[in-house]
């Protein structure tokens, strides 16, 4: 009986709380899924009566879809600068003697725990005085700069719990240490690169500030940009606005989603050891 | 270590050469991954406090003025209300997001497989963008009887309520706003914290008589501390520098009621561009983020479940 109770409100409670973290979102794709004049109706309705895909197709006509393309070629090469130079300085830092090593470590870790907007002021004057504001090059480089020290720590934790003997052994079998790395190290590493590739996506897709502050012409733009003047332009045009919520959600959602166990696991495994 | 063919005749010195040439490897391959981070993460922090020396607008450099910005800084009231801002923003929202991470967590454990894939719902926030986050309440919160929370008002004969524009109640919609964003990152952590104590321990509790309460008390907290400093920390760090939420839902108003010293960063550099005066701002806060980092790294090293 108490045990009944006790179960019932734990339901309960998990409900409630599902319901206030999906009730926004949800709430927002059913706006955008509204013709304009049925949007402030009152009582408002949670399935639309009448639907519509207008308010996406007026994104495109915008010229939004150019700053969702942008957002992902971005978010994609700080991903791959990161995760290359991540591996192979966690690997390093798992088997070779380094001067410094411990110094390095805790270069590392201190870059993972200051947020790059302390430092985003200093970081624009350099960028435009070494002429890269406004350029291509500028955001998946700061992007692959503040992923860095999480895919070289999740990496090095990686490379550290796998005996050394597994890469010997394949050495012993003819093959070189790059090839014994390659085929037979790298592949169980799966997950630790997963996990950083995960986290490099959603921070580089989910910025803000860093890419407002670091490109100006508007085909250098990221989404949320794009989606921010938008606003500046049409803000109570709150169909096509929620449209934006909606194509600037489902990327890292579904990456989330697909990679969660991952990603979990990967900052499990860094707070424990940290 | 690598290969003991090569130690032949004078074994010493080729195992010297060895070793060296190892080093050598080691660094070439730690460079550029290490040239990457400091240069991004590391070198703008010098140069902003050598900025901070200089009077700096609109990235024209005025020359050297010495410690005048940071002493208007301190001179400026708006400054010192910003910091009491900050202050309140960030530990308004920690009050509210560790007890909620914590029973979160505990009911997580409890619930098994429907447990992680609650946890994994609870996460869909913090997976989506900041600035993405505020545009979403804005319409969530917009005062009007078809708005949702509007439609709540009248559902209590209330008239609609722009909260994000109220004096008292816009700092109190931000923190829910946070708390909403991000807590169950906090809860990943706990439930892993959760998950490495003993079941025994409970039982053993359980057999000499200890309530649910006491047990909490007397098993859950103490040999959660590790994970819950952890928690405290990180998201102290979070809350301290968040920027993008409140640049999208209040834009530091209603009169600077929201202006936290992030704000207050964004504002003065990058709409203002004093650069001078904003990167003196950076650079206090760059050195509360230190001290922040210092301090729960000085606590964390005190506990003893941190070391594993």
């Amino acid at each position: 009986m108490k045990t009944g109770t006790r179960n019932g409100l734990l339901l309960l409670g998990c409900l409630l709380a599902a319901l206030v973290a999906l009730g926004p979102i949800v709430w927002a794709f059913s706006t955008s899924l509204k013709p304009t004049n049925r949007i402030f109706q009152v009582p408002p309705e949670l399935i639309p009566s009448v639907s519509t895909l207008d308010h996406y197709a007026r994104l495109i006509s915008e010229g939004v879809h150019r700053a969702f393309l942008n957002s992902g070629l971005y978010a994609f090469l700080a991903v791959a600068v990161a995760l290359v130079l991540g591996t192979v300085a966690g690997y390093s830092l798992a088997r070779y003697p380094i001067p410094g090593k411990q110094l390095v470590l805790v270069l590392f870790v201190g870059a993972m725990a200051v947020p790059g907007f302390a430092v985003l002021l200093p970081t624009q004057l350099l960028f435009v005085n070494m002429g890269l504001y406004n350029t291509y090059v500028a955001l998946p480089l700061l992007y692959a700069g503040h992923i860095l020290p999480f895919a070289v720590w999740v990496t090095r934790s990686h490379f550290n719990t796998i005996p050394r003997e597994l890469e010997q052994a394949a050495q012993i079998d003819g093959y070189s240490r790059f090839e014994a790395v390659w085929k037979v190290v790298l592949p169980g590493a799966k997950p630790a690169l997963l996990a950083a590739a995960t986290f490099g996506f959603l921070h580089s897709w989910n910025d803000y500030v860093t890419a407002t502050t670091m490109v100006d012409t508007p085909g250098l733009r990221t989404l949320p940009v794009a989606l921010i003047f938008f606003q500046g332009f049409h803000g109570r045009d709150w169909g096509a606005l929620m449209a934006g919520v909606i194509i600037a959600t489902i990327p890292p959602v579904v990456m989330f989603l697909l990679f969660r166990k991952y990603l979990i696991g990967g900052f499990a495994d860094g707070s424990v050891k940290g | 270590m690598t290969t003991a063919v090569e130690i032949s005749v004078d074994s010493s010195r080729a195992l010297d050469s060895v070793a060296r040439k190892t080093r050598i490897v080691g660094s070439a391959l730690v460079g550029p991954a290490l040239i990457l981070v400091v240069a991004i993460n590391v070198l703008p922090a010098f140069y902003g406090f050598y900025l901070s020396l200089r009077q700096v607008f609109f990235f024209g450099d005025e020359g050297y003025v010495g410690l005048q910005n940071y002493v208007a800084l301190f001179r400026d009231p708006f400054a010192w209300q910003a910091m009491g801002r900050s202050l309140i923003f960030t530990f308004g929202s920690l009050v509210i997001a560790v007890p909620l991470a914590l029973v979160s967590a505990m009911g997580i454990r409890r619930l098994g497989k429907w447990g992680s894939i609650l946890l994994t719902v609870l996460l869909v926030p913090w997976a989506m963008s900041p600035i993405v986050v505020a545009l979403l309440w804005k319409w969530i919160l917009v005062p009007s009887p078809g708005g949702l929370v509007g439609a709540v008002f009248a559902a209590f004969g209330m008239p609609p309520q722009d909260l994000l524009t109220d004096p008292i109640l816009a700092m109190p919609t931000l923190i829910l706003i946070a708390v909403w964003r991000n807590f169950a990152f906090a809860a990943i952590i706990l439930t892993g914290g959760l998950g490495q104590i003993p079941r025994d321990l409970y039982k053993a509790a359980a057999m000499d008589g200890l309530g649910a309460w006491e047990a909490f008390r007397k098993i859950t907290l103490p040999l959660l501390a590790s994970s819950l400093l952890i928690v405290i920390s990180m998201l102290t760090i979070s809350y301290f520098n968040e920027v993008q939420t409140i640049i999208g839902l209040t834009g530091g108003g209603p009169i600077r009621q929201t202006t936290t010293l992030g704000y207050l960063l964004y504002h003065t550099g990058f709409v203002e561009l004093d650069q001078g005066r904003g990167n003196a701002i950076a650079i206090v806060m760059f050195m509360i983020n230190m001290l922040l980092i210092a301090l729960y790294i000085k606590i964390l090293g005190k506990q003893p479940g941190a070391a594993a």
